[in-house]
């Protein structure tokens, strides 16, 4: 590869705003995350992440400021194909069955047979759904359709995924299990931007980035954002950023 | 444009209907359905129809030019009433027009066939003297049912041929061409006669529009509400490629669709197709591609399936009523029929008719093609224009 792979920055937000009428959903929001890194945007509800992320994907058009992935403002089909993209809802053809759902999006990113032959496998093993290749989305849990749809964004194996709340509704064998694999995939190079409520599961990631309504108010590992506010737990060291700011 | 990622959508969309069995199954029967429903109700014999019959005519003793006894008196409206076809039609005698025409339009019986007083007069005098009036039978009809009114027509234009012939006969003549018509006074609808031939094409032009319009409109308002547009949105996949990819699906659907509803049609109501039927079903896949088109602009409009299917009285009834589904489009009030131009069904419906009844070819019919063309291609564009407006 003829970047320097796991320096350059995969995803570059510089004073992203977004309005929805009144609402600011995002507030001059900028953001780096390097390739390899598995980065968590946290926050309350309404707080922006989704907004963010779609904005991200091209799938709004940002009020103001700036988007580039693997620097292009403008993604193109080749870049496009290298991102995956899991959405907050369980985006999956219910009437079709988990194998019918995977092999459109293998078509999308233009997989030949046997590359989608060994990934299917390896995604349906990943989420724990191999037994149910043929099952009718509709037929399965919430949970399984869940894990379902983060397998979807995952079988073309892409070097940047976007996965907005991916561990809802997951059991926490499972939920582990994901985490694992997300920092595995990162220090292979991929670069995995991941948002979630669950405080205890955001110490998994490289970094975090704390959204209050719209606005970064917080940014950094863990550890970190642990250490400078004395807190002994995330969700404490996020509540006080919450605070501090509210006030 | 990548066939690939095209025929990954079709192929996803086809196997959900595979898996969907109720929604195959309505899509088969429900144009089977009405094509069944409508050859029954109007294409089976059409009997006992009640009517009132007038007879007036008080005959002549035949001229003093032929060469027979002048006592022989011929009544052609007696023969009139003897020929009429008494298992078609229910017949009552009456005495009064007025009262006649007024139960027509009452709707007590369908049709009113009134015979003047100087029936035979006036044809014998029509018979020596080309340019003497030619006399009528006056039939007064309740048009509504296009069926009733031709059989009820078929049975006078029968018995009046009948019964000139047998008077003419009588009088030692030869063959005698009709100096006499049938004269149809319409109470309600208009005079169209070929009913049973005429609804085929239209059922199943109007079946693939309903199907495609309404499951399109459902599958998007699905694709947006599920996030699975979004989905697609964020891959290499454009938006063209969606909208291809679907408007295949729907094609093959209504290939399918069309070919069940045509073998039904002939099989059960003996329907002949002079024309080219590969024709016949490019017209249809035409019309599935722009309904296609139509049902994604109007899945915008609507948040959920609820809000969907209110859509459908909405392009139900247009099509209906002003296609020319049930009537030719010159039937309709003259100050709706530039509305009925506006609908690009009465496109489909007008070049299937005139295919498959008419037989007539790509020459006779492009410039219904041409608005099929154009109705599909300005729909598709404008739905992947649609799906490309980003918020
Ligand atoms: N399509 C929209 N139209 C109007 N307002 C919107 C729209 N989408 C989001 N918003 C508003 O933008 C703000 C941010 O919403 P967003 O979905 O990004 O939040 P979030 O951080 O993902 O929340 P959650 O944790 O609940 O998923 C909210 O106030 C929301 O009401
Ligand atoms: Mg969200």
């Amino acid at each position: 590869m003829s970047e320097k792979q796991g320096r350059e920055d995969a995803v570059i937000v510089e004073g992203l705003s977004k309005h929805f009428g009144k609402v600011k959903a995002l507030d001059n929001l900028s953001i780096r995350v390097p390739a390899g890194e598995v980065y968590g945007l946290l926050g309350p509800n309404g707080s922006g992440k989704t907004t963010a992320i779609k904005i991200a994907c091209g799938l709004l058009r940002q009020t103001s400021g700036r988007v580039e992935l693997f620097g292009q403002s403008r993604p193109d089909k080749k870049v496009l194909a290298q991102v995956g993209y899991m959405p907050q809802e369980t985006a999956v053809y219910m009437d079709n069955t988990v194998h019918e759902n995977l092999a459109l999006f293998g078509q999308l990113y233009g997989l030949d047979r046997e590359r989608f032959a060994r990934r299917e496998a390896e995604v349906l093993r990943f989420v724990d759904l191999s037994g149910w290749r043929g099952a009718l989305a509709s037929n399965l849990s919430g949970g399984m359709r869940h894990r379902l749809s983060l397998a979807c964004s995952l079988v073309h194996e892409p070097r940047l995924i976007f996965l907005d709340e991916p561990t809802v509704g997951v059991d926490p064998e499972l939920r582990a299990a994901f985490w694992e694999y997300f920092r595995e995939i990162a220090n292979r190079g991929v670069t995995v931007v991941i948002t979630t409520h669950y405080m205890d599961e955001a110490s998994h990631c490289f970094r975090v980035g704390l959204l209050r309504q719209g606005r970064l108010v917080a940014e950094g590992a863990p550890e970190q954002l642990k250490r400078s506010t004395g807190a002994a737990s995330l969700e404490d060291a996020f509540l006080a950023y919450a605070r501090g700011d509210g006030q | 444009m990548s066939p690939r990622r095209v025929l990954a959508f079709t192929k996803r969309t086809l196997l959900q209907f595979r898996h969907d069995r109720r929604t195959l199954a309505f899509v088969l029967a429900m144009p089977l359905l009405m094509v069944a429903l409508f050859g029954y109700t109007f294409g089976g014999e059409v009997k006992g129809v009640k009517v009132q019959v007038l007879n007036a005519d008080v005959g002549m003793f035949a001229p003093v030019n032929f060469t027979l006894p002048l006592n022989l008196e011929v009544n052609v409206g007696n023969g009139i009433v003897a020929n009429l076809n008494y298992e078609t039609l229910t017949i009552s005698n009456v005495t009064d027009a007025a009262a006649a025409r007024q139960d027509v339009d009452k709707g007590v019986v369908w049709a009113a066939i009134i015979i003047p007083e100087g029936f035979t007069r006036d044809i014998a005098t029509a018979l020596l003297n080309q340019s003497a009036p030619r006399p009528s039978i006056e039939v007064y009809i309740d048009g509504s049912n296009p069926n009733i009114a031709a059989a009820v027509f078929k049975s006078v234009n029968t018995a009046l041929a009948a019964a000139l012939q047998e008077a003419v006969s009588a009088i030692g003549g030869r063959n005698a061409s009709l100096p006499a018509s049938v004269e149809p006074v319409y109470a309600y609808g208009g005079g169209d006669t070929k009913f049973v031939d005429y609804f085929a094409p239209g059922v199943i032009s109007f079946a693939i529009m309903m199907v495609t319009t309404m499951i399109t409109i459902i599958l998007f308002v699905n694709e947006r509400k599920n996030g699975t547009l979004q989905r697609l949105m964020a891959s290499p996949a454009s938006e063209w490629e969606i909208v291809t990819g679907y408007a295949l699906a729907f094609g093959l659907i209504g290939l399918v669709q069309s070919v069940v509803i045509l073998t039904a049609a002939m099989l059960l109501f003996n329907i002949q197709i002079v024309g080219n039927v590969v024709l016949a079903l490019a017209v249809i896949m035409l019309i599935a591609f722009g309904h296609q088109g139509l049902g994604i602009l109007m899945s915008a409009g609507a948040k959920n399936e609820l809000q969907a299917v209110q859509f459908v009285p909405l392009i139900l009834f247009p099509s209906v009523l002003l296609a020319g589904l049930f009537w030719p489009v010159e039937s309709i009030p003259a100050y709706l029929q530039p509305l009925a131009y506006l609908i690009p069904l009465r496109y489909g419906i007008d070049a299937e008719r005139s295919i498959m009844l008419r037989g007539w070819g790509v020459g006779e019919v492009w410039l219904d093609l041409a608005v099929l063309v154009g109705f599909a291609a300005l729909t598709l564009c404008a739905s992947a224009l649609l799906l490309k407006r980003r918020r």
